[in-house]
């Protein structure tokens, strides 16, 4: 058993290794003046993590637009703090108690709405805030404000070998199931009671969704941290969306723009030594007002100028 | 396998069904028999719980009692083997979805795509079983929207809509079709191919049971019509279920059921006069 352990630890070390190595041939391509910033080797687990990060928000954030999930996206990320604090206070790690309140609330979201006449929105911003709360109450008597701060905003150039080994793991599980379960997850973002028609059970893809949701932003928090990572899980697929008809597309698109972003974010944040959970989220912000002025066939400059045309 | 059926035998039968949004019972005390390989067409007023009878046969709401069998067996079952067909209300899908014809219709096909080998599953859609392809090529050949596969969703015309429903629900070659107002705001020429490709359907064996607002179409085509008001209000053939008296009589079921929601419950008026 603890043999297994260390063979796997041993060969994700190898992998992690093997992919910032891969990373660096792309890097050593571009200008010194870019490449230069990326020979240190905490810049470079902060390049990819990035990359990680920028690829399952981008995933993610397709089924998050199109499911007009943005708001519970908002309510779970907020919702992970407190059960960071716990972790961190007993010594687990993050994922399982971002994952017991994230699901708590949930939980607690749709009790709300189903017994009282409290309509959804409210339910969601109630339990958020107050497990937010929870948190940053928590969190205030445990550690410096410092610490809190990374949590919320992301600290992406102190990310420590073992937090990009997590974030490593939350991406293969999370790329690993959209592929697996790629068709129910299309069917039930598309046409849940079609979904239930052919026999799906949608409680679990319901609930396996809210999962995959809770495990991308606990990879994220060290990155983007828990406030901005929203943008993540909203930014790329509302951008892919307006480019594309097609969903593999969108998805394509979706996942090359999380990562540009947070590639792109990361480098202008050394070069302006600003933060850089805020810088990778306005690049993304960047790609959307482009795409959202030049999109082909949603684009306000296109539609203007075939108006135009038209006379 | 249905074809081979007797007659006389049960595609759908319901038990004692009671279904309720709530506190407001929509459904109550329904009991039901769609016989096997016959079209049978479900009349009501708006809010007289038709769809929400589909919500229950597709598995999308449980109802408070009652049981739901198909071939005598449980229909869950059923829904599994893909052997109960759905298409919804043209608002029930969001058109916004990137989503092409092709790719929508395919959906149809999800539930056999189990019981093909794991390595094909994981592989993109050109690569599936062949079968696939064939029976979603075959239903927009039925429903005439072959040169118009590759077209965003978003991109169709009302009538166009409905039919790439129907088509989604032909791709599932199941015994089974429940179409919810499957005519409902389509132009005279889908309406006419809607119809004629229910009726080769029927004729190949299959169980077609549809929701409608379309008195001639039904009194046209349907072997058996259901009227339903909150209960069962009448089954029989549509020389009699669709009689102008039979159906004033469904009216009147329907004004006196909401004056009768009014007196009991006053502060609900509002919302249980519009259903």
């Amino acid at each position: 058993m603890v043999d297994s352990i260390l063979m796997i630890e041993a060969f994700s070390d190898a992998l992690v290794n093997g992919l910032i190595a891969a990373l660096m041939v792309v890097v050593n391509l571009l200008p010194d003046s870019v490449s230069d910033a990326f020979q240190y080797a905490f810049m470079q687990r902060a390049l990819l993590t990035s990359v990680l990060v920028g690829a399952i928000c981008g995933m993610l954030s397709c089924y998050v637009v199109l499911k007009r999930w943005s708001l519970l996206g908002d309510a779970i990320s907020h919702a992970v703090l407190p059960g960071v604090a716990i972790a961190y206070l007993l010594g687990w790690p993050f994922f399982v108690g971002a994952f017991i309140t994230g699901a708590l609330t949930s939980v607690g979201i749709g009790a709300i709405e189903r017994n009282t006449r409290i309509k959804a929105d409210a339910a969601m911003g109630l339990m958020f805030t107050a497990s937010f709360a929870l948190g940053v109450v928590i969190i205030s008597k445990l550690a410096s404000s410092t610490h809190l701060m990374h949590i919320l905003f992301g600290n992406v150039l102190g990310v420590k070998h073992s937090a990009l080994m997590l974030t490593f793991v939350a991406s293969i599980i999370a790329i690993l199931t959209v592929w697996l379960a790629y068709r129910p997850l299309l069917l039930y973002a598309f046409d849940p009671q079609q979904a239930q028609a052919l026999g799906f059970n949608t409680q679990i893809i319901h609930y396996g969704l809210i999962l995959l949701l809770t495990l991308t932003i606990v990879a994220s928090l060290e990155t983007v941290g828990i406030i901005l990572v929203v943008a993540m899980l909203i930014t790329p697929g509302a951008t892919a969306h307006l480019l594309t008809d097609r969903f593999t597309i969108m998805l394509l698109i979706s996942v090359s723009i999380g990562i540009l972003s947070a590639v792109i974010g990361l480098w202008l944040s050394v070069v302006f030594n600003v933060a850089s959970g805020g810088s990778i989220v306005l690049v993304a912000f960047a790609f959307f007002i482009l795409a959202l002025l030049f999109s082909p066939k949603q684009g306000i400059v296109p539609r203007q100028w075939r108006h135009w045309k038209m006379g | 396998m249905t074809t081979s059926l007797p007659s006389t035998m049960a595609a759908i039968e319901v038990t004692g069904l009671y279904v309720a949004y709530q506190r407001q019972t929509v459904l109550e005390d329904i009991h039901l028999t769609f016989p096997a390989g016959k079209w049978t067409a479900i009349v009501g007023p708006n809010g007289a719980g038709k769809s929400t009878l589909f919500h229950v046969l597709t598995g999308s709401m449980k109802p408070l009692q009652g049981s739901v069998k198909a071939f005598d067996e449980p229909i869950a079952k059923h829904r599994r083997a893909g052997r109960i067909a759905y298409m919804a209300q043209r608002e029930a899908i969001e058109w916004d979805f990137p989503v092409s014809v092709w790719d929508t219709v395919m959906g149809g096909r999800y539930g056999h795509m189990r019981s093909d080998a794991l390595w094909r599953r994981l592989l993109p859609a050109r690569w599936h079983h062949a079968r696939h392809s064939e029976a979603v090529h075959e239903a927009l050949v039925a429903v005439n929207m072959l040169d118009l596969a590759d077209r965003p969703i978003g991109a169709l015309s009302g009538g166009q809509k409905k039919r790439v429903l129907l088509a989604r629900a032909l791709a599932q070659q199941a015994s089974i079709l429940l179409l919810d107002e499957p005519l409902a705001g389509v132009d005279p020429p889908s309406e006419k191919l809607i119809l004629s490709v229910l009726r080769r359907e029927r004729e190949a064996g299959k169980t077609v049971i549809m929701v409608t607002h379309d008195m001639p179409g039904a009194r046209r085509y349907v072997d058996h019509v259901v009227l339903i008001n909150r209960f069962v209000r009448g089954t029989g053939t549509p020389e009699e279920m669709l009689s102008e008296a039979k159906l004033a009589e469904l009216a009147v079921s329907s004004i006196e059921q909401t004056v009768n929601d009014r007196q009991i419950m006053p502060v609900a008026s509002n919302s249980s006069g519009q259903g």
